[in-house]
């Protein structure tokens, strides 16, 4: 009997671990094997890989690739030691390049990079490369797009009061919500910002969106991947909703006003050139709406006004020839 | 009324086995309407097993049960209730933060289902205590009531079921004197109105006083059976046992010196915060055993564990070892004045079951040049020691290096004696030395409590068995909510004198 | 802080705490009955998002969300039953096996939602139920009758949980079971049965608990619940094990959150201690029970399995 109950319960466990395993692994191992001449690629990131949003991102990026690669994924990796692992298990396989999609695996690739000299790490974001000279380091200058939805925000809102909902105040959150609330309150409106704490707790989300829509706020947008029950809230209320990262359109077509889209295949693609020319590593890029990283993409089921739009339109080639400061 | 020479129950060769042992083998055994028919035996005997099969809560592997004279099948407690079978266990049947009725109702098909039907019950309750003079106030929660109405609870919850035949197995153990004589006197109607009662006890003085039939069971085996008027305690002891037995030690006149151990206005705080202890003055000098009778959980575990160092005693109180005051000193330095410490739990205070003999017999001074050598454990002087000592002092044990654990509670309590006295005490500390144990490892133990005496050790005994404390000791302290209130000399403490005591009656005895 | 003090301010706050209450109400009650039987399940979140995800998912293929709340029924049932079979009949380790069954939860869920769905996709939410007249009252007709079912269900749930347990002779053999099982034995009631019946309860609540949150917010998300269930669990211990204790530490922890979101828009609370106050619910609940204290003690026999031998 006791031993029964043990093999159960160890059972139930091994079970979970498996189901576990079989999401966090090689979820879209695309790679055909032996085909000699492909450059190898593999992304461990911290969130879905279809999360709309920052894991996302770099998955749809290598996949714009333009280059004959094969590709692994580990994603989900939210605790820090599991996507170490997976870093150092694809260097072992003797993956070309190796993106690690998260400012957390920071110290681990410290850790890994110098055992590899002949990998290239992609690591992000990130503004240095911890003077590794096998590591290339990526960040988007998510205040621009920041600054674009703000311009629009504030136009578009007629009490003037515009929520946002993000994450915990660190990386691209900060500086995509910053530039908004430069540009909004630009535009004459108020912005309430609130970081709930949590990048997965969708319920608290939710709920902060509903304490800006209490405070009259007519206009929402936020950052990470918790926001799709912000989203819900917004949809629910009919108020209309500004995206970051990736193209949320998809949850609300009628009310997503503009996404800020990152490309970051813009980098990738120079340090790839990089490598091929004998660079394994050792710069820094940022993806931004001049080197075309950084996209707006607008929602044609969510109709502006031509004023707005060319305001819109404004920002961004203010930004890029740098007569617009957003502020970050 | 059935008839008073019919069976109400018979157990037929009644064989239980359970994994290396057989705990009941061909057992016969019956009950009459209106008899207490007693089962006698050791721990281990096989009483509460056969008990259990009655219950349902054990299926026999051989044997009939014949119920009513009709052959029954009882395979869950469920079955045995409403056969009319009703067991007050050993260990209280109760839920503690549940009321009497809810106690009582329990288990019981509800005329409100599915809601309770409380005031009913407790209609039926108040009668059932009238009827049998079992006060309890079925409102009140159990956890509240003290140990002799818990008692009455169990007993009202088997009436409630109508139970015709009764099992009490070992009811007493908790009781005071005076509990005993009242419950006695319930029993005896119970029986008197036509039911069948199966009493359980080790406790050869109650059982004498108040079996029908007497049933002896030894190592599973019924090794006789008789009657009161046909037996004396001495011979149930010698069936139990297997050879003659002393029951009442021969306490031979010793010479007292000087004070050993003294408390003054010694306080102390149980684990809730509340004073256990109240302001107790005592005095045990070389030469002579004090004993400390009371009803369980009147302070006696607290003022023996404020004498061994384990817990504080309050401010304004004062204990003396050989004259040095060890109020504020920890366990260490009591016993380097000479104090050893049987305690009340054998496990795991007084030895550590996953230790060997070995290690435990060495527990207290393992520090000590004897067994240490260069700072490393010198085994040749460690098993030496402790094979002289298993030895001297009659352990059952197949080697030294056995675990501590496999051994029966009679020779783990000789273990502890072994290693206390191999220190040759001045003061030496007995609680329950011999709660649970065979007659024949108490005889060994208080015979030796005895020689200790001889050497001039002074002891304090503190025991719930009256009768050890009464056969042992030079005098006897008497402790109540937290106080000694009497302290009588060996030959003036009878046995009724003190069961009153024990109850806080003390007119009756000034008088 | 006077923009707090408006009524529209408070009404959204008090609305925003019973919603955030809801799916801790239910998953706190489940395992009150169920700890009150002496079974401790840590598997509740996993049990939520195994619900959540299935409820989801129904809502998604069919539209229905009567047919999703039926869909997280049954998934509370069936893991409740495995529950059941591994804790009361194998008489395994409660505190290890819940944690498979939490671990299985979330893997599980999380594997189901990438093969069948990948990217979020909403869907329909649970619709507001205005209760006739009750809704209209001022102040609190929009935070208390203007809610969803399981929203009503939930706080209906805290009476009748009381009842079941202090009123019927179920509740009488799940209070005896959890305190001394070899009482309730003794007395023929089936501790294995009892237990059983009190767990499958307690897993049917936390699959409806799944299903409130995910019907409420009308989208998925891997890990959704973000170690919900064992906030609920908490909340039990909070309670002292009765449901009204319990249904205040789910209004409060709540009120609480909700309040931290109104301050946080209303830039009470500044971004920069924004993170800090991400805390204060864990600590206001903390601060609560050592100021409430109340002597009481757990069911004595919980988490210790039942056998006769």
């Amino acid at each position: 009997m006791r031993k029964k109950l043990r093999l159960i319960s160890s059972l139930i466990a091994v079970l979970g671990v498996l189901a576990l395993g079989a999401t966090a692994c090689g979820s879209d191992d695309s790679s055909s094997g032996s085909d000699g001449g492909a450059l190898t690629m593999a992304i461990v990131a911290p969130s879905a890989s279809d999360d709309l949003a920052f894991s996302q991102s770099m998955v749809d990026s290598v996949n714009a690739l333009d280059r004959d690669i094969t590709v692994q994924i580990t994603d989900g990796t939210f605790i820090v030691e599991d996507a170490a692992a997976a870093i150092r298990g694809y260097a072992e396989d003797g993956v070309d390049v190796i993106v690690a999609h998260g400012t957390q695996f920071g110290a681990s690739l410290a850790e890994i990079a110098p055992d590899f000299p002949d990998t290239t790490f992609v690591w992000g974001t990130a503004t240095d490369t911890q003077g590794l000279d096998n590591v290339f380091a990526y960040a988007p200058a998510a205040d621009e797009g920041g600054y674009v939805n703000g311009v629009v925000a504030a136009a578009i809102s007629s009490t003037g009061i515009i929520g946002v909902v993000g994450p915990v105040e660190a990386g691209d959150a900060v500086s995509y919500i910053n530039g908004f609330t430069a540009a909004a309150e630009a535009g004459g409106a108020t912005v309430n910002v609130t970081y709930t704490g949590s990048f997965g707790d969708v319920a608290l989300a939710a709920e902060a969106a509903e304490a800006h829509l209490a405070n009259n706020a007519d206009v929402l947008t936020g950052t990470a991947q918790m926001v799709v029950g912000a989203v819900g809230v917004a949809s629910d209320a009919g108020v209309p909703w500004f995206g970051t990262q990736s193209n949320q359109t998809s949850l609300d077509p009628d009310l997503v006003v503009a996404s800020q889209v990152y490309h970051w295949e813009f980098a990738l693609e120079e340090m790839l050139e990089l490598r091929d020319n004998g660079t394994k590593g050792g710069q820094t890029f940022e993806i931004n709406l001049a080197n075309g990283g950084l996209v707006i993409e607008f929602n044609d089921g969510f109709e502006l006004s031509d004023d707005v739009k060319a305001a819109a339109e404004a920002a961004i080639a203010g930004i890029i020839d740098g007569s617009i400061d957003t502020g970050a | 009324m059935n008839d008073k020479s019919n069976n109400l129950l018979e157990m037929r060769g009644i064989t239980k086995y359970f994994p290396g042992v057989v705990a009941n083998s061909d057992v016969d055994f019956d009950v009459r309407y209106g008899e207490v028919h007693t089962l006698l035996g050791e721990n281990g005997a096989g009483k509460s097993t056969l008990v259990k099969i009655l219950f349902g809560l054990y299926q026999a592997d051989k044997g009939d049960l014949l119920l009513r004279g009709e052959k029954m099948e009882i395979s869950s407690p469920s079955d045995a209730i409403s056969s009319r079978i009703g067991m007050i266990h050993q260990h209280f049947m109760l839920v503690p933060t549940l009321t009497v009725a809810e106690n009582v109702a329990l288990g019981m098909p509800s005329t409100r289902r599915p809601l309770t039907d409380l005031d009913k019950a407790s209609k039926k309750i108040s009668e059932i205590s009238e009827e049998h003079g079992l006060a309890v106030d079925p409102s009140e929660i159990v956890e509240h009531l003290s140990v002799g109405e818990r008692q009455r609870v169990e007993i009202i919850k088997a009436l409630y079921r109508d139970a015709e035949l009764l099992v009490l197995d070992e009811p007493t153990a908790v009781l005071t004197p005076k509990e005993v004589d009242d419950l006695f006197v319930i029993l005896r109607r119970m029986a008197d109105n036509g039911r069948g009662l199966i009493f359980i006890s080790h406790k050869l003085r109650e059982v004498m006083s108040l079996s029908d039939r007497i049933t002896v069971l030894r190592n599973g085996q019924v090794v006789g059976a008789t009657t009161p008027d046909q037996t004396s305690r001495e011979e149930l002891a010698q069936m139990m046992v297997g050879r003659a037995v002393r029951l009442t030690p021969d306490l031979p006149p010793n010479e007292v010196k000087e004070s050993r151990l003294s408390l003054n206005n010694v306080s102390v705080k149980n684990d809730s915060g509340t004073l256990a202890v109240d302001n107790v003055s005592l005095e045990v000098r070389a030469g002579e055993i004090l004993g400390i009778a009371g009803v369980s959980g009147n302070g006696q575990r607290e003022i023996a564990e404020a004498i061994a160092g384990l817990r504080p005693i309050e401010p304004n109180g004062l204990i003396e070892i050989n004259g040095s005051n060890v109020s504020d000193t920890n366990t260490r330095s009591r016993r380097d004045q000479g104090l050893g410490f049987i305690p009340e739990e054998r496990v795991p205070d007084g030895a550590i079951p996953e230790f060997t003999v070995g290690e435990n017999l060495i527990l207290v001074d393992h520090e000590t040049d004897n067994f240490v050598s260069r700072g490393l454990f010198s085994f040749d002087k460690i098993s030496e020691h402790s094979s002289q000592l298993v030895s001297d002092f009659n352990v059952k044990t197949p080697s030294v290096n056995t675990p501590t654990s496999s051994l029966s509670g009679g020779n783990i309590q000789k273990v502890i004696l072994a290693r206390e006295l191999s220190a040759s005490p001045s003061v030496l500390l007995a609680c329950q030395p011999t709660r649970g144990v065979d007659i024949g490892a108490a005889e060994y133990i208080h015979n030796r409590l005895i020689e200790q005496r001889e050497l001039g050790t002074a002891t304090l005994l503190i025991s719930e068995d009256l009768d050890e404390v009464l056969g042992l000791s030079d005098r006897v302290a008497v402790m109540y909510e937290g106080k000694v209130i009497a302290v009588v000399s060996g030959e003036d403490a009878e046995r009724e004198k003190v069961g009153l005591l024990m109850a806080g009656i003390t007119e009756a005895v000034d008088a | 802080m006077n923009d707090f003090f408006t009524s529209s301010v408070l009404v959204a706050t008090a609305a925003s705490a019973i919603r955030l209450a809801t799916p801790y109400l239910l998953a706190s009650l489940g395992e009150t009955i169920g700890q009150r039987s002496g079974v401790l399940n840590l598997g509740v979140d996993g049990v939520m998002l195994l619900s959540a995800f299935f409820s989801y998912w129904t809502v998604l293929q069919t539209g229905n969300l009567w047919l999703a709340v039926v869909v997280a029924l049954a998934v509370g049932v069936i893991m409740g039953v495995l529950y059941g079979i591994i804790t009361v009949f194998f008489e395994a380790t409660q505190g290890i096996s819940g944690i498979g069954i939490f671990i299985f939860g979330l893997g599980f869920s999380d594997l189901m939602f990438r093969q069948q769905v990948g990217t979020p996709k909403p869907v329909q939410r649970l619709p507001r139920v205005d209760i006739p007249v009750l809704a209209d009252i001022p102040y609190i007709g929009e935070p208390l009758f203007q809610r969803s079912l399981l929203t009503y269900l939930a706080f209906a749930l805290v009476p009748l949980t009381f009842l079941l347990l202090n009123k019927t002779t179920f509740g009488l053999n799940i209070r005896s079971v959890g305190e001394n099982p070899q009482a309730a034995d003794s007395l023929g009631v089936s501790v294995e049965r009892t237990r059983f019946a009190a767990i499958l309860i307690g897993n049917t609540l936390a699959g409806l608990a799944g299903a409130a949150l995910v019907l409420q917010l009308g989208i998925f998300q891997p890990n959704l619940t973000q170690g919900m269930g064992f906030i609920a669990v908490a909340l039990v211990y909070f309670g002292a094990w009765r449901p009204l204790g319990v249904m205040g530490g789910a209004l409060l922890y709540g009120l609480v959150n909700a309040t931290v979101l109104q301050w946080k828009s209303l830039g009470i609370i500044p971004v920069s201690i924004s993170d800090l106050a991400g805390m204060a619910p864990a600590i206001v609940t903390i601060g609560a029970l050592i100021l409430l204290a109340r002597r009481v003690n757990a069911p004595a026999a919980l988490t210790k399995p039942f056998s006769r031998h």
